[in-house]
């Protein structure tokens, strides 16, 4: 018995140590994020980094979905839409002056909104089924969008749209117009996003979302109301993907409908599963090599997706759970 | 006192009658069997207490109330857990978070977004004597897909064992297990019995004839025996229905 408690002891230390070199090592990339603006100049560079963070959010609120829950969306794109879409819509016809936070609350709060109805018709079925039905009203929001010109300017999109200022109380710490300031703000929101997002993860509601992933009949037979669980798996994804949309909004001040296309939900899926799925953190790294590769190839060859599609098939092959699986192998061979 | 009555059950599949008409009534601390050729209807039969299948006719009535027609997970609720022929257990989780899982859904607490899974204590201590009742201690850290035949059919009894249950069904628990894991399985099961109703569905004859208080004979959908074993080995109908043929 001793014995078996020592063993114990030895391994509660051993993920002890690991857990305070992961919190190291987020700590150091979240200095190195934020010392990015005071060494890179760059403006167009930054704003590209602040779209990374944005997209990495969306991506990690696909793995909600994805790895945690178990639920395949092709078409996730269409929550963040529908969070930019609503920003930009308020901001054109309703008030070109409203604060950050109130656009913040109603982007979201749309968002939450209409996937609430869809999700508690999706969440009745699984898999192939679920997918399917994500692409038929994905493709239903596209086309609403696309045809409604009057109101949402068609193709074209909406453009030239007003950035609110940033404030606290009554300060204003700076415009969303500065690249420096939406970088800042952007990350800040995802960093909060984020944590709150693997906490929720890490909690008893987390690990019955990993049951229904893991075994939707098996759930249901320790007595988990599968179906309840599966649609608030299915709000905090799209709440998070609504998130993701308002900061869209303010980076871009303007929002067209390949935000929402099924090739934008094809590209998302592909950043989660590059990044490595049930990992939270693999989808940012996804979506920082998606964006990177699509923005320096497509300088060079406008073929740029068969160089990614290239990437793709050898980490399918090579490394089935992504980038952050190299992490686990590497791990798994010093243990040895 | 009955703890499971049912009364003229019955399921149809399209054409065919898996369950038909059956009567039961299963009282506390008992140790029944089912058996039967396959294809008698036993597993069917689980489905349908336990709300996989619906119920075509008849009615399932746990300690004194109408369960016919609930949802599975309403059903695991009032009290009856079960396992499944085919193992069914969560692969990609450690042997422990199966269970801790399975007690925190009986427990509550999974409505807790912001706090640590250890947090809920109660459900790790429970969690901890589950595993070393089934002698899964050691293996507490593993994945459930690493384990062996034998000790996922073992985990599956632990996960059910974690519902609290008032009526365990166990189908074929010892289908693929060593001589050993089935010597160790029997003893367990036999523990387990004097605590809660078991029903057993078993092909296991030594298995059936050792351990059962009482045992019913399934047949084309139908109970055509019920006695104690002693009495099920005299039987003449069964013996011609089912344990004739194998000699």
């Amino acid at each position: 018995m001793s014995e078996n408690n020592d063993s114990e002891g030895e391994r509660d230390m051993e993920a002890s140590k690991r857990q305070s070199r992961t919190v190291l090592v987020f700590l150091l990339l979240v200095g190195f994020l934020i010392a990015l603006p005071f060494f890179m100049d760059n403006r167009f560079y930054l704003r590209l980094a602040t779209e990374i963070l944005i997209y990495g959010l969306l991506a990690m609120s696909l793995d909600v979905l994805l790895g945690y829950t178990g639920l395949l969306s092709f078409m996730h794109c269409a929550y963040m839409g529908i969070g930019a879409y609503t920003v930009a819509l308020y901001l054109k016809f309703v008030d070109p002056a409203s604060s950050w936070w109130f656009l913040m609350i109603l982007g979201v709060g749309a968002t939450f909104l209409v996937a609430l109805p869809i999700g508690w018709l999706q969440v009745r079925t699984g898999g192939f089924a679920f997918a399917l039905l994500t692409v038929a009203f994905g493709m239903m929001y596209y086309t609403i969008v696309w045809k409604a010109r009057g109101v949402t300017g068609g193709d074209d999109g909406l453009i030239g749209l007003p950035s609110p200022d940033i404030t606290l109380g009554n300060w204003v710490l700076g415009s969303l117009k500065d690249p420096i300031s939406i970088y800042f703000f952007t990350l800040g929101v995802v960093l909060v996003c984020y944590l709150l997002t693997k906490r929720i993860m890490h909690s008893p509601f987390g690990a019955v979302l990993e049951s229904i992933r893991e075994n939707e009949e098996r759930a249901s037979f320790i007595g988990v109301h599968v179906h309840r669980y599966k649609l608030m798996g299915w709000m905090l994804a799209c709440t998070l993907g609504g998130v993701s949309g308002v900061l869209f909004t303010f980076l871009k001040c303007s929002v067209s409908p390949t935000v929402m296309e099924s090739s934008a939900g094809g590209a998302l899926l592909m950043m989660t599963l590059l990044g490595g799925v049930g990992t939270l953190w693999g989808p940012f790294i996804g979506a920082a090599v998606y964006i990177f590769v699509q923005d320096y190839v497509s300088t060079m060859t406008e073929h740029w997706m068969i160089f990614l599609g290239l990437v793709l098939i050898f980490l399918v092959l090579f490394t089935p759970k992504g980038i952050a699986g190299f992490r686990d192998s590497l791990l798994a061979g010093e243990k040895k | 006192m009955d703890i499971l009555r049912i009364e003229e059950l019955s399921h149809f599949f399209g054409g065919v009658t898996a369950v038909n008409r059956v009567n039961l009534l299963f009282v506390e601390n008992e140790l029944r069997s089912i058996i039967g050729p396959n294809g008698a209807g036993k597993t069917t039969l689980f489905n349908v207490i336990t709300g996989r299948f619906p119920a075509s006719s008849g009615r399932v009535i746990f300690r004194g109330r109408d369960i016919t027609g609930r949802s599975s997970h309403e059903i695991v609720r009032f009290g009856i857990c079960r396992t499944f022929q085919k193992s069914s257990i969560f692969s990609g989780l450690t042997v422990f978070e199966n269970v801790r899982i399975a007690r925190q859904a009986w427990h509550g607490g999974s409505h807790r977004i912001f706090s640590r899974r250890d947090s809920l204590k109660a459900v790790h201590q429970e969690t901890q004597a589950i595993l070393e009742r089934l002698g899964l201690t050691e293996k507490a850290r593993l994945l459930a897909s690493n384990l062996s035949h034998g000790d996922q059919r073992l985990l599956e009894i632990g996960i059910a064992l974690a519902g609290h249950p008032k009526l365990l069904l166990l189908d074929e628990p010892t289908a693929g297990m060593s001589p050993r894991e089935t010597e160790a399985t029997t003893q367990l099961i036999r523990q387990l019995a004097r605590k809660v109703a078991v029903v057993l569905v078993e092909h296991d004859m030594d298995v059936v004839m050792s351990i059962s208080d009482k045992i019913s004979v399934m047949h084309q959908g139908a109970i055509i025996a019920e006695g104690t074993p002693d009495e099920i080995q005299r039987n003449e109908l069964v013996r011609e229905a089912y344990l004739g043929k194998e000699e």
